[in-house]
């Protein structure tokens, strides 16, 4: 460390009860191979033991219409063997080593990470890099993994009545829009991806200057450097198609809607609202939604929780979630759940008549005082967390945010005015895209009516 | 692979790992008696206590069932001078998080902070355990949200199956009871049944202990005090026996709307102390717990296509030990999973498993440890289950000697007491074709 990083640091231990903080989270390492590949280095000595991830710029957004899910696809055909290491053996061998895998694919990204002892990250380095480039995708063991792609769709979803509003809630919420599809893809084009799609997508989008390496633990930052210079560094670069700038979505249709299922015992309503992304802000705007999420969610001291649990009595849980990592337009999105003995439609015109009150008077200074700070004392906490480094400069490089917005985030919640939360909270409350969605369970007058989204019942007595 | 090994060989000197042994050491409260395994840390100024009382859900009587849940999310509402809204703007106002929550055995809890905020957070947990308020209106409020909790179990198919399974197995067992309660149950309690509760079951002499982070032995042995002193010296607990071994069990169809049925099976296990239980979980790690690389997930998961995920897992609890299987599979392949699944069983059961198979389970425990150290919060956890299970202070050091001493003679005697598919204990939830099941119950609703 720099003397002006000890120093800093030493600053912000004293001074974190006072509220003023040095522009630093993680203190990061961030290099540029020649190749284009980004690394970052997280040093954390705490255990022996060390998180990599690997992140790829491609999620489901990039898909071409048609071809929904390909991307998650071919994330479980990474697993299914390269030139070196055959079918199903890397987790095997991570495993051997003591060590979790494992990967996930979003909207904007797709990532594949490993935890391990750290002398171990030489050999999970290396695969990584081999599965980068040297890939083998067979019909053999391509087909056998769609079949499990579709039985995880449906896990997630079909057999899940919280899975199918959620995919409703999302396409009415932006329809036509490449964050409007489900990110496993919608069943009928899953079954119809083949595996010349899938080598296709590999060799378009899996290329060393389209991906981030990010480790975090008991490591140097030279080692990791030099390491991953012989390993990745290896990889050729390639030319990769620039990512598509996003239409805007298509105009959402009925605000609300209502979803009954025979299995749904515990009623809930999601309200849905466009809000900015850190890509889409204007002048920094997202940090006061960050806030404002935070005053409204916040536990039991949350303003939503105050109002509907406490004093009303008509909710017995509430959320609020924003995330602002993302190439498009995000969303804050408003979860509550029903107190059973209460009306739905009691909840949800309490709910519309709280947050219109809260938007009308406005957040007071000590709730926004109050919200800032839990957010900011959450990246104090965060720095013990092994894999959270990997998860907040991989969501950043991949939507088009820097490793020095990671750093500066907690001065820039700290910055945000109570005008601007209140200025977000009028926007979001008084946006067009926004979609209330209630999870009901279903009458036995709609499942005799054979309402859609009802268990089939009626439908599965009539096919026998 | 070999390429790779070759490479990595090169670099085995730059990144070797240092010997890490976890210093434990035990305080104790000289006025209170409580005792706590502290493993200190300055590297970051963050504190995690974690703690344990003895008896959970099972205290709860037939007809208060959900008392010992109920009781223990009661105790963060309101204590002391604080009313509910308070404490948690007290908590909120310092990032302090302090919950608490009820397992089978035991009540658990904790608090985690940073060093600043020590005093007040040490202070809100004595508050939280010794002047809960249990005021009316908030067991009403909490009630509500366990009642909202009953309702997700009912359409939670893991849940229903779990449900139907401990019913059989459990029998006439305070295991077989709702841990939330039934509507019914749950609608009954009372606010002097929470208060009897908690009187009776936080004492100083059934309490484990755990802290991690940046906190001395000294400040922890007056800490240890001020916060346990108010409590009484002894619980008053309700003896429970152990489960008897369940013999045959009938197998149970929970029909549920769907496109896949969810699979959950049972054999009786190890408890914790049993001298065969780290062979036990070889075993088990080789038939199922492996993720991708278990027989199992070979076998549905990755030739078959049959299902996205196949575990099992070595679950004792204090009274009964228990491997638990679970999978989820489209309806109509429901027949062919369980004739995988007792197939495979079978072929293990019958013969020893390879030497390449036992020494890869081997790695993966002994490889594994360092992972779950990876924060105060985690440590702090595993200490409080090292001192419940009676494991000792030096269990870290003497792991991989455990898991390594296993010998082949060890997993077939293990294999041949606990793997048979015969026995197997089985619910299935859903629409499954190509089975015969002996009951056919509907879901729980109540």
């Amino acid at each position: 460390m720099t003397l002006a990083r000890i120093s800093c640091f030493v600053f912000a231990l004293l001074v974190v009860t006072m509220g003023q903080a040095c522009a630093a989270v993680f203190y990061p390492s961030h290099f540029t191979l020649a190749n284009g590949m980004q690394v970052v280095v997280v040093p954390n000595h705490l255990s022996p033991v060390v998180s990599q991830m690997v992140w790829y710029k491609v999620g489901s957004a990039d898909e071409t219409p048609g071809k929904s899910g390909l991307a998650h696809y071919l994330e479980h055909l990474m697993f299914r063997g390269t030139a070196n290491v055959g079918p199903g053996e890397f987790s095997k061998i991570i495993a051997a080593q003591g060590g979790k895998d494992n990967a996930f694919t979003s909207r904007d990204y797709t990532v594949y990470y490993e935890e391990v002892a750290v002398d171990r990250l030489p050999m999970i380095m290396q695969m990584e890099a081999d599965r980068m480039q040297n890939l083998r995708i067979m019909k053999e063991t391509a087909e056998p993994e769609l079949k499990v792609v579709l039985e995880e769709r449906q896990q997630r979803t079909d057999n899940s009545p919280q899975g199918r509003f959620i995919e409703k809630l999302q396409g009415r919420f932006m329809p036509g829009h490449p964050y409007g599809r489900p990110i496993i893809g919608w069943k009928k084009e899953v079954e119809r991806l083949s595996v010349s799609d899938a080598r296709k997508f590999y060799e378009t989008y899996y290329a060393p200057n389209n991906a981030i390496v990010i480790v975090s633990g008991d490591v140097k930052v030279e080692d990791v450097v030099s390491l991953a210079a012989a390993t990745f560094g290896r990889v050729p670069k390639r030319d990769v198609p620039p990512r598509r700038a996003f239409r805007p979505a298509g105009k959402v249709g009925e605000e609300t809607f209502v979803y009954r299922d025979a299995r749904i015992e515990q009623a809930e309503i999601l309200w849905r609202f466009e809000a900015p992304s850190y890509a889409t802000q204007k002048e920094g705007n997202a940090y006061a939604y960050e806030v404002l999420a935070e005053a409204l969610d916040a536990g039991e001291v949350g303003l939503l929780y105050k109002k509907l649990v406490m004093d009303l009595g008509i909710a017995s849980e509430v959320g609020a979630g924003y995330d602002p990592d993302a190439r498009g337009d995000a969303d804050l999105t408003i979860a509550v759940s029903l107190r059973p003995g209460q009306s739905y439609k009691k909840l949800q015109d309490a709910l519309r008549a709280t947050l219109h009150d809260i938007a009308e008077k406005g957040i007071d200074p000590k709730s926004v005082d109050d919200a800032k700070r839990r957010l900011r004392r959450a990246a104090i906490f965060a720095r013990e967390g092994l894999a959270v480094p990997g998860h907040a400069f991989g969501m950043a490089l991949t939507t088009g945010s820097l490793v020095s917005d990671v750093e500066d985030w907690p001065d820039r919640i700290d910055a945000v005015s109570v005008d601007e939360v209140n200025g977000a909270l009028r926007e979001m409350v008084a946006a067009k895209r926004q979609v209330m969605g209630a999870l009901l369970p279903s009458s036995r007058a709609s499942a005799l009516k054979g309402r859609k989204g009802a268990s089939g019942l009626l439908r599965g007595a009539k096919a026998k | 692979m070999k390429k790779i090994l070759i490479f990595v060989l090169a670099w085995m000197v730059v990144f070797s790992a240092a010997a890490h042994a976890l210093d434990v050491q035990e305080v104790v409260g000289k006025k209170s008696g409580v005792k706590a395994w502290l493993v200190e840390d300055h590297k970051l100024p963050i504190i995690a206590l974690r703690l344990a009382f003895q008896g959970g859900s099972e205290q709860d009587a037939a007809d208060k069932q959900g008392l010992a849940v109920l009781t223990m999310d009661a105790l963060t509402q309101g204590a002391g001078p604080y009313g509910a809204a308070a404490f948690q703007q007290q908590l909120a106002d310092r990032s302090i998080s302090m919950a608490f929550s009820a397992g089978r055995d035991e009540l658990e809890g904790g608090v985690k902070c940073l060093t600043a905020d020590k005093a007040v957070a040490f202070e809100l947990l004595r508050l939280a355990l010794t002047r809960p308020r249990f005021e009316s209106w908030d067991i009403e409020r909490l009630r509500a949200q366990q009642l909202s909790g009953i309702r997700h179990q009912f359409s939670d198919p893991k849940w229903q199956a779990r449900f139907a399974l401990y019913s059989q197995i459990f029998a006439g067992h305070p295991y077989s009871q709702r841990r939330l309660g039934t509507t019914e149950t749950l609608k009954a309690l009372t606010r002097d049944d929470v208060k009897d509760f908690a009187a009776r079951h936080l004492a100083r002499d059934t309490v484990t202990v755990a802290v991690a982070g940046d906190i001395s032995a000294e400040a922890l042995a007056e800490a240890l005090d001020r916060i346990f002193m108010g409590l009484p010296a002894k619980a008053q607990l309700n003896a429970v026996s152990d489960v008897p071994d369940f013999g045959e069990t009938p197998s149970v169809l929970v029909r549920r709307e769907g496109t896949q049925t969810d699979l959950l099976f049972a054999l009786s296990g190890p408890k914790r102390d049993d001298p065969d239980y780290y062979a036990v979980e070889i075993a088990n790690y080789i038939l199922g717990g492996g993720g991708f690389s278990s027989k199992l997930m070979q076998e549905l998961r990755d030739s078959k296509g049959l299902t996205y995920g196949i575990s099992t897992d070595v679950a004792p609890s204090q009274h009964v030990g228990l491997i638990l299987g679970h999978a989820a599979v489209a309806n109509a392949k429901t027949g062919e999973a369980l004739d995988v699944i007792r197939s495979t069983m079978r072929r293990l059961y019958g013969e020893e498993p390879s030497v390449r198979d036992v020494d890869a389970a081997k790695d993966f425990l002994t490889g594994s440890m360092p992972l779950a150290l990876t924060s105060t919060e985690k440590i702090a956890a595993l200490l409080v289950a090292m001192q419940r299970e009676n494991l000792g202070r030096d269990y870290l050091d003497r792991y991989n000697g455990l898991i390594r001493g296993v010998t082949a003679a060890d997993i077939a005697r293990v294999l041949e007491r606990y793997f048979n598919p015969d026995k197997m204990a089985l619910v299935a939830v859903g629409k499954p074709e190509g089975a015969v099941f002996s009951i056919t119950r509907d879901l729980a609703k109540e």
